[in-house]
């Protein structure tokens, strides 16, 4: 049997694609209308296509398990990729676009004054524990002054749909977002396995994301020099997103380079040891955490970094991307304090909301969050990859005892959020389409410009009903098309501006 | 007035900006090693599937009772006391399970094709992107087509399934690769192993391997031509030379000839004209000669029975000279900021 669209259940949540009442969002009915007109053997034979493609293409990422003695072991898994696209319109990503450089914008302003005036704490913006405890302050980088004023260079935001269809803001990646490379590769599989859709649609192309990254870190160089030495510095081949440093590299014509490639030399600058000797490197794309990149400065054991880059780094005879310390701001705690800080650093409304965020730190706001466990999820505060979350809804007694007590002993580190049903897609599940969890992740890039990528990655949670995206938790993926609709093409899918601002629903100051 | 420089429709991607302006770059040190071994690792992987193709046809044209077998496959390596370590008996099965799919062999095809993946993976930035693909392809091919046991008709086809996979490799990349230095490690890499691989074939062919005292008179010359047909060099020998195969003329032909792709000489002489193309080239450039001389000096016909050996010996250790000031001069150098040669602090 084809693809029956009457039986597909886009009532779960808000479907990028389908209606509640099962007619095709604008701009959606002719990928609605390819695909049910597939055979049940066609259908297969393009998600092969697709699983051939993505094994050629050499497109992986690196999980860690252990092996049959229990010892640690790696796999390199092919990336999951699921061949029914998702759309976005072209007039709502660009209010998205605009809403993300504005947080970004706010966001470099706060790091930068963090280790600068640290008004925000003398204005009472932002508690001082919460800056100067925080784990990813470094006292190191007090003074410094990046060229641009600029911290974080390349972003990733992660956005959620909600029930209503307004795009919140989930958290902001500010040390060492990964997943770009999977965004233009999901475009290449498809442009191969579906070449008849982009007949239909004008999809806005997304792979001059290589070209504004180099750049952007060319804006970076320290010196006048019109082609600087621009490296991405990875722990190597056995890292989770080495074929991304790769990727990348490759498409920037940069070097790819591991910390034993690199020296400071007694001038505090950067070289490289190269077949005719040394070069001077001027731009350093890191994608290593801040503590491994100098064991001079931090890690002692860290073999992954160069000592002495720290130096080289304040000297301003190196321009490292994403600047240390800037984790500062990549924190729950703080993210609730974005909105905020849009309006003070920048006397402007923030376009973009929240989701309601409760700072278990602040007493009011913890004891809300101890009553209503089984409806909140809890974050710890510093954490990536969705590790250490608690589901309150589907979590049992004990583990949410567990989580109470972790709460009260270490309140800092924990915020809690409404559990928002995340918008769903049709997704190929075992011959037919079924509607599955899904968010997305743009970039953005800041130098001497701004940028946001065409959409960004769409991450899709394979197993009925799960909400947990991430890759190394059986997420998938799905390739994500900013498109045209004529004007007149019905009503515009809930803008993400249309809403109220600064922060979904109720705002997370008032909890009583 | 003239203006010096009009504006040029730039390149349509940044690779293509990065080299136009900023003009030749220099390799990373551990990018060339990597390259280097990519190419050894690659050649390994061809030159191994066609031994034991060409052992496998051998042998069905000489007699049972010849006890010419498998063993000489192990002793080309250079495996054998890893092979008696695993094995009791060097038999048809042993042999090619040691040499094919053996995980424990370092040098077996498919740890050598793992060599090579690995080592692709690493410098995947620096080559054509459809050729990860070539390689993933030839990865998969092996693992799939090359288990333990297939029999000979099936591990004949497999086995010039992965040679087709490597020419489609290396043709791409020929065609299609920029001839930088990456392109220089490369070949460098393939040379080497190419050159190993023939000295090591004369070396194991030139041993007696039939019985001393036998009664086969016609298999006779039959070594020298195993000889060549291991290094497929037969039909060309027949072409260049024109003499019946016997051992003055094979061994001319296969060390000195200038024209055949796979004799020593000819990668002696390739591998110093990718020397030459290299920066700080002296020692390895002053070993290549040395090996060159050496080989012009010797009267290779007249070479027989411990002369032969143990000029052989003496071809491995001018080749495994050469790889050390490769190694020092390129991979392992300890370097010192030259001001003249990085750009000054600004």
């Amino acid at each position: 049997m084809s693809i029956d669209w009457t039986s597909y259940d886009a009532t779960r949540a808000w479907d990028e694609l389908v209606t509640p009442d099962g007619a095709s969002r604008p701009g959606a009915d002719s990928v609605m209308r390819v695909l049910a007109g597939l055979s049940p053997e066609e259908l297969a034979e393009r998600k092969a296509a697709a699983d051939v493609a993505i094994r050629a293409m050499g497109i992986t990422f690196t999980v860690y398990s252990e092996d049959e003695d229990g010892g640690p072991a790696q796999i390199d898994r092919e990336w999951p990729f699921d061949i029914v696209p998702r759309l976005v319109l072209k007039h709502e990503w660009d209010e998205v676009a605009r809403g993300l450089k504005q947080r970004v914008k706010a966001l470099n302003a706060f790091i930068d004054d963090v280790y600068h005036d640290q008004r925000a704490i003398r204005d009472g913006l932002v508690p001082a524990d919460h800056i100067l405890k925080s784990r990813e302050f470094r006292q190191e980088c007090i003074g410094i002054d990046p060229p641009h004023g600029v911290w974080s260079h390349v972003c990733g935001t992660d956005l959620v749909r909600d029930e209503n269809g307004r795009l919140l803001v989930l958290e902001d990646n500010l040390r060492v977002p990964s997943g770009v490379s999977y965004m233009l590769e999901n475009r290449a599989v498809m442009k191969r396995v579906f070449p008849e859709l982009f007949e239909d649609y004008i999809i806005h192309p997304v792979d001059d994301y290589p070209l504004a990254l180099a750049a952007c870190l060319r804006s970076l160089a320290p010196g006048q020099d019109t082609m600087p030495v621009v490296a991405v510095l990875t722990p190597g081949i056995y890292n989770s997103a080495y074929f991304e440093h790769a990727y990348l590299a490759q498409t920037m014509a940069a070097e790819l380079v591991e910390g034993p490639d690199l020296f400071v030399g007694d001038d505090d600058c950067v070289y490289m040891k190269t077949i005719a000797g040394v070069q001077r490197v001027d731009v350093i794309y890191r994608r290593i955490d801040d503590l491994f990149i100098d064991p001079e400065a931090f890690r002692e054991d860290s073999i992954l970094g160069v000592p002495g880059l720290m130096r080289a780094w304040r000297a301003g005879n190196v321009a490292l991307a994403n600047a240390p310390g800037c984790g500062v701001a990549d924190d729950k705690v703080i993210y609730s304090y974005v909105p905020d800080m849009i309006r003070y650093y920048l006397a402007e409304e923030p376009l973009l909301a929240n989701v309601p965020t409760y700072r278990c730190v602040e007493k009011q706001h913890r004891d809300f969050v101890l009553d209503n466990l089984d409806r909140l999820v809890v974050k710890p505060a510093n954490e990536s990859g969705g590790y250490g979350l608690l589901m309150g809804p589907m979590a049992t007694h004990a583990e949410r005892d567990a989580f109470a007590r972790s709460i009260r002993a270490n309140p800092r580190n924990y915020v809690a959020q409404p559990m928002i049903s995340l918008s769903t897609a049709p997704t190929l599940t075992d011959g037919r389409v079924e509607a599955r969890h899904l968010d997305l992740r743009p970039f953005i890039l800041s130098g001497a410009d701004t940028y946001v990528t065409t959409g960004g990655l769409t991450r899709v949670a394979m197993r009925k009903g799960s909400m947990v995206v991430n890759s190394s938790q059986g997420g998938g993926s799905k390739d994500t098309w900013v498109v045209e609709v004529e004007p007149s093409a019905g009503e515009a899918s809930s803008a993400a501006g249309a809403g109220g601002r600064g922060e979904a629903g109720s705002s997370a100051g008032d909890v009583t | 007035m003239k203006k010096a420089v009009s504006a040029a429709p730039g390149p349509a991607t940044p690779a293509g900006q990065a080299r136009a302006a900023g003009g030749k770059r220099d390799i990373l040190s551990r990018v060339a090693e990597r390259v280097y071994w990519l190419g050894r690792y690659i050649e390994r992987v061809e030159s191994t599937a066609r031994l034991v193709t060409v052992t496998s046809n051998l042998l069905m044209d000489l007699p049972v009772r010849l006890p010419l077998g498998w063993r000489p496959l192990i002793d080309i390596t250079g495996s054998g006391p890893l092979f008696d370590s695993l094995f009791d008996e060097a038999s048809e099965y042993n042999v090619c399970r040691f040499l094919i799919s053996d995980a424990r062999n370092p040098g077996s095809i498919i740890r050598s094709i793992e060599g090579v993946r690995e080592n692709a993976r690493t410098v995947r930035e620096t080559m054509p992107r459809v050729t990860f693909e070539y390689v993933n392809d030839l990865h998969h091919f092996a693992r799939s087509q090359l288990p333990p046991g297939t029999s000979r008709r099936r591990r004949r086809e497999a086995l010039d399934g992965v040679g087709s996979r490597v020419h489609q490799f290396e043709g791409f990349l020929s065609r299609n690769m920029l001839h930088d230095a990456h392109w220089t490690f490369l070949r460098l890499g393939n040379q080497l192993e190419r050159a190993d691989m023939t000295t090591r074939t004369i070396d194991v062919g030139s041993a007696d391997l039939l019985a001393p005292g036998h009664d086969l008179e016609p298999f006779h010359e039959a070594r020298w031509r195993s000889v060549l047909i291991s290094l497929y060099a037969m039909q060309s020998y027949h072409a260049a030379v024109g003499q019946p195969v016997s051992r003055g003329p094979v061994l001319e032909f296969l060390l000195r000839a200038g024209n055949l792709p796979r004799s020593y000489a000819r990668c002696l002489a390739q591998m110093r004209s990718s020397v030459r193309d290299l920066p700080r080239n002296r020692r390895p450039m002053r070993n290549c000669n040395t090996a060159i001389v050496a080989l012009a000096n010797a009267d290779v016909a007249g070479l027989e029975g411990p002369a032969l050996r143990a000029f052989m010996d003496e071809c491995q250790q001018h080749l495994g000279r050469i790889h050390d000031s490769i190694a020092q001069t390129w991979f392992d150098f300890q370097p010192k900021p030259d001001p003249k040669k990085g750009k000054l602090a600004s």
